[in-house]
């Protein structure tokens, strides 16, 4: 048996320090990698001081009468002597079209489209 | 004519109104006449344009058909004159003149059918849309 060489029972021992080395080293990674992670969270939650703080604007839709309600995003409500113009309107124009279907019978004339802005 | 009573019917006056009994039958003479009926417009009951009728035309048959009540509402929108003839003195005329009411009753019967097919395609026309907005 040689001096320099290793004894039979040194190699297991070998073998385990060096998986205890190599769990050490991937634990470290591993702790290095989670503060990494970690610490942008935690400056970003920190609050900032006074006089870095700026007031947030809020853009809020102008209106006369705060407490009433927004109407809905539809037709602009027109006043009712113009609607009531715009269905005699429509009433004329309806006819009109009857009247030209029955001059001369026919689908295209039956289904034929008017300008009354009450249909479009 | 010699039957008729010339009417002058004021801008914005009612000539008949809606469910009144139809005594008369109207022939326009100059002018024009607004035929509504009401609508729910806005929670607000509005008197909407159905027809509108404009001189040399009749208006109010339905004073020589059961059961004699005005189904329209007949104003003027502008000065108006008409010739008014009473039922009474229209059924004796044409009772004792066969002939003159042979051809009013088949002018009445074009007047009626006239208005038939106006509305039965303006309505088809209406159902066009509804059925157009349902499916869409």
């Amino acid at each position: 048996m040689c001096i320099g060489s290793p004894a039979k029972g040194d190699q297991p021992m070998e073998m385990f320090l060096m998986v205890v080395c190599m769990s050490l080293l991937g634990l470290g990674v591993t702790a290095l990698a989670f503060g990494a992670a970690t610490k942008p969270v935690e400056e970003e939650t920190k609050p900032l001081p006074e006089q870095v703080r700026e007031p947030i604007e809020v853009v809020v839709p102008t209106r006369f009468f705060a407490d009433t309600p927004a109407p809905p995003l539809s037709r602009p409500r027109v006043p009712i002597e113009a609607l009531l113009l715009q269905i005699d309107n429509h009433v004329r124009l309806e006819q009109a079209a009857a009247e030209s279907f029955l001059e001369s019978p026919s689908v295209a004339l039956l289904h034929s489209r008017t300008i009354s802005p009450l249909v479009h | 004519m010699a039957l008729g009573t010339r009417i002058i019917v004021p801008s914005g006056t009612e000539l008949f109104g809606l469910g009144a009994p139809a005594t008369r039958i109207f022939v326009i003479e100059r002018g024009r006449i607004r035929l509504t009926l009401p609508m729910q417009v806005r929670g607000a009951q509005e008197d909407v344009l159905v027809e509108e009728r404009s001189p040399g035309q009749t208006v109010g048959w339905s004073a020589l058909i059961p059961p004699y009540r005005f189904t329209l509402k007949a104003t003027a929108p502008l000065d108006t004159d008409v010739i008014a003839f009473s039922r009474e003195d229209l059924n004796r005329f044409l009772a004792a003149n066969p002939e003159t009411g042979y051809a009013v009753a088949l002018n009445l019967a074009a007047v009626i059918g006239q208005r038939l097919q106006l509305f039965q395609a303006m309505w088809l026309r209406e159902m066009q849309r509804v059925v157009e907005l349902s499916c869409a």
